[in-house]
């Protein structure tokens, strides 16, 4: 089995109108086994900025770490915000760096301009091939029930509560039919004034 | 056994009859006569073929509105060397079916071997029937899909076309493993990914080609493929089926133009 | 014989040695859902034909009408796929001749799960889905593992884009994760089933390579077989 599927989880995060939205599931397993059903894979970053890591779990907490290193010396050094696109092209920087020797993570960047406020998502692969869509974006173990679900559920011009119902949905119905994603899910919804989170209570099995 | 009383009588003499029974030439014993291929086991297991020896490149088929044509180069490769310069793989069948066949030419001519035995007992029946091109196809996946399930598949790929009793054109390809399709284009080798998509984007919406344009694009094809893969020669035979018979026509000699080739540079 | 050198070579692997081992299967892609409801049943597949990047045919159906109330799908290794359906036709023909009746979709249902377990140790590389009218008259699917596993259900999707679609029917047809009373939900209309069927193949034919050019789908009701064609995208 792939290291990538070894420890399960998905991350799907949306463009709306004015707003971007990304979910995660809780569970943390090895192999089949559950050991947590309360780890997030998404972290939030910048005022308007989250970051999703799936894969391998011990690579998500190192990457997220050394992550913020660099943000944190980028804004110090900078004294303003980073926005989520040089914060992706740090990212998939960061990871083809480790051409021969990967994280084993597939990372989803959901967030607002701080200063345009315009949305933006992207997503890579293990070794930083950048992906900037302009509808949705998917990761983990359930990536294609997330692409089925995405396709079919999502149209452009979304407004926040909408956006919150599509993401929630796709999510629910793409991990109830992966054995190792699931166990709960968390959805966050950014707009320009204000960052919802919803926990979303789902089917245990 | 000729009735079901007497199961338990013992023969009335070593390997003889049991009472009520005709005497059992073979002493009882039944001789089972297993496929060749698989009683060929050697002092190293039982050999088969692993891959094409002497090959055969493409074959390019299309469907028009009153028949088919079939088209193959005529040479047959040994590896990289153009080995036989002269080979027709354009074969008619009897009156209403052409097949054409590429790669391994061994297990071409073998299968030919087995079909025109098939057309020898067809005669021999004398009843005025004929077999039909679709029934040829047919035969072929199961032939070929018999030798893939035994793994020692024959190595071909061929192209069946003809016309129905009813006059409408047929045109399928038949794989090593028994896969198989019908469709107004169809092609092997190299001609798969060159001619096919040049005779779909010349393909008018809900209406056949006629045969004029069949035929040109049957010879720009197989000028493309002789330009291009390096398996053809420029000599090309076509086979040309219509309800009024069938007929294997050429060599035809490829529209060769290389005063291109003096402003190449760079190489 | 042994004077031909090759005898000689043993059947083990030998360093230098190519020995490229044949594969007998070979995936052709392709999808279906089918859904069904009281007293009918929607199965759809895709006229896709492909191997790798090759797209052999597109308007090959995968959809096999083995009577006037069953119809089955089979994608995966199209030459498996042949022996099969022509197995199965077989079959049902035999049966009628012994029986003098049209197999039920159920006695169908069976047969295709013991055909397919026939082959157990070298299986049928298919995905097969297999929908009709039962002996009731309420529509059925029936969905298969490739060595005869047999589920009965009212929706499925399979194929190279079952994974993709599966979700989507558990939301649109089996309103999983809906928080509705049941007295609010939509009614599964013929009209419903055939628009969502539709709708995930156009889904698929966006992320999956294997699936596209064109939809069949055929509305199974008591009084026979209705066809109707989808154009997907081409590339």
């Amino acid at each position: 089995m792939s290291i990538l599927a070894y420890n399960g989880g998905c991350v799907v995060a949306m463009r709306g109108k004015d707003c971007v939205a990304i979910a995660t599931d809780h569970r943390f397993g090895v192999q089949a086994q559950t050991i947590s059903t309360d780890f997030k894979k998404v972290f939030h970053i910048a005022p308007r900025m989250f970051l999703g890591l799936t894969g391998l779990q011990t690579d998500i907490l190192t990457v997220r770490d050394r992550l913020m290193f660099r943000k944190n010396l980028y804004e110090t050094r900078e004294s303003r915000e980073m926005a989520p696109k040089p914060f992706s092209a740090m990212l998939s920087s960061f990871l083809y760096e480790h051409r021969f020797g990967p994280y084993f993570i597939e990372p989803v960047v959901a967030g607002l301009d701080p200063k345009t406020l315009k949305p933006f998502i992207c997503n890579m692969d293990l070794i930083g091939c950048p992906n900037e869509p302009d509808d949705f974006v998917v990761a983990g173990t359930c990536a294609e029930q997330l692409y089925g679900m995405c396709e079919t559920l999502w149209r452009p011009d979304l407004d926040p509560d909408q956006l919150f119902e599509v993401i929630a949905q796709s999510m629910m119905n793409a991990f109830d039919r992966d054995a190792m994603s699931g166990w709960g899910a968390t959805v966050y919804v950014i707009e320009k004034d204000k960052i919802t989170e919803r926990s979303l209570k789902t089917r245990m099995d | 056994m000729l009735n079901n009383y007497n199961g338990m009588a013992q023969p009335l003499w070593q390997n003889g009859p049991a009472p009520g029974e005709f005497y059992n030439f073979t002493g009882g014993q039944t001789v089972q006569k297993l496929p060749r291929e698989l009683t060929t086991a050697g002092p190293y297991g039982t050999k088969r073929s692993t891959a094409a020896i002497t090959t055969g490149s493409s074959v390019l088929g299309i469907r028009y509105d009153g028949g088919v044509m079939l088209a193959a180069d005529t040479l047959v490769s040994y590896g990289s060397l153009a080995r036989y310069q002269n080979i027709d793989r354009v074969f008619k069948i009897n009156k209403n079916i052409l097949l054409g066949g590429s790669g391994d030419f061994a297990d071409i001519q073998s299968i030919m071997r087995n079909i025109d035995q098939k057309m020898i007992e067809d005669q021999c029946y004398d009843d005025n029937i004929e077999m039909k091109p679709k029934s040829l196809a047919s035969w072929m996946t199961r032939v070929l899909y018999n030798r893939r399930s035994r793994m020692n598949p024959l190595y071909i790929d061929v192209v069946v076309g003809g016309v129905e009793q009813n006059g409408t054109p047929y045109l399928a390809n038949v794989d090593l493993r028994g896969r198989a399709y019908e469709d107004f284009v169809v092609a092997t080798g190299f001609a798969r990914h060159l001619a096919v998509p040049l005779v779909r984007e010349n393909k008018p919406k809900d209406k056949e080609f006629t045969a004029e344009e069949a035929s040109q694009l049957i010879r720009k094809c197989m000028e493309v493929l002789y330009y291009r893969d390096t398996r053809n020669s420029s000599t090309y035979t076509v086979g040309v089926c219509t309800p009024n018979g069938c007929g294997v026509e050429g060599p035809y000699q490829v529209n060769e133009n290389w005063t291109f080739a003096a402003t190449i540079k760079g190489y | 014989m042994s004077s031909l050198g090759f005898e000689q070579f043993p059947d083990y692997q030998v360093p230098g040695v190519k020995h490229p081992d044949f594969s007998p299967y070979e995936s052709n892609g392709g999808s279906i859902v089918a859904i069904a409801g009281d007293d009918f049943v929607v199965i759809a597949a895709d006229t896709r034909l492909s191997s790798g990047y090759n797209i052999h045919s597109r308007n090959q159906s995968k959809l096999f009408k083995l009577s006037p109330k069953t119809v089955l799908g089979s994608t995966g290794c199209w030459a498996d796929t042949l022996s099969l359906t022509g197995l199965m036709k077989v079959r049902m023909q035999s049966y009628e001749h012994t029986h003098l009746r049209t197999m039920t979709t159920d006695a169908v249902a069976q047969m295709l799960s013991i055909t397919m377990y026939n082959r157990r140790f070298f299986p049928y590389y298919v995905s097969n889905i297999l929908a009709g009218i039962d002996k009731d008259g309420k529509g059925v699917v029936y969905s298969y593992d490739p060595i005869g596993h047999c589920e009965r259900a009212t929706y499925r999707a399979g194929g190279s884009a079952g994974t993709l679609l599966q979700p989507v029917l558990d939301n649109q047809i089996g309103h999983k994760n809906i928080n509705l009373p049941a007295g609010e939900l939509p009614p599964l209309t013929k009209e419903r089933a055939v628009a969502v069927a539709s709708d995930t193949f156009i889904s698929a034919a966006e992320r999956d390579i294997y699936t596209g050019d064109s939809v069949l789908i055929n509305v199974i009701t008591k009084d026979g077989i209705e066809e109707k064609v989808l154009q997907l995208r081409q590339d």
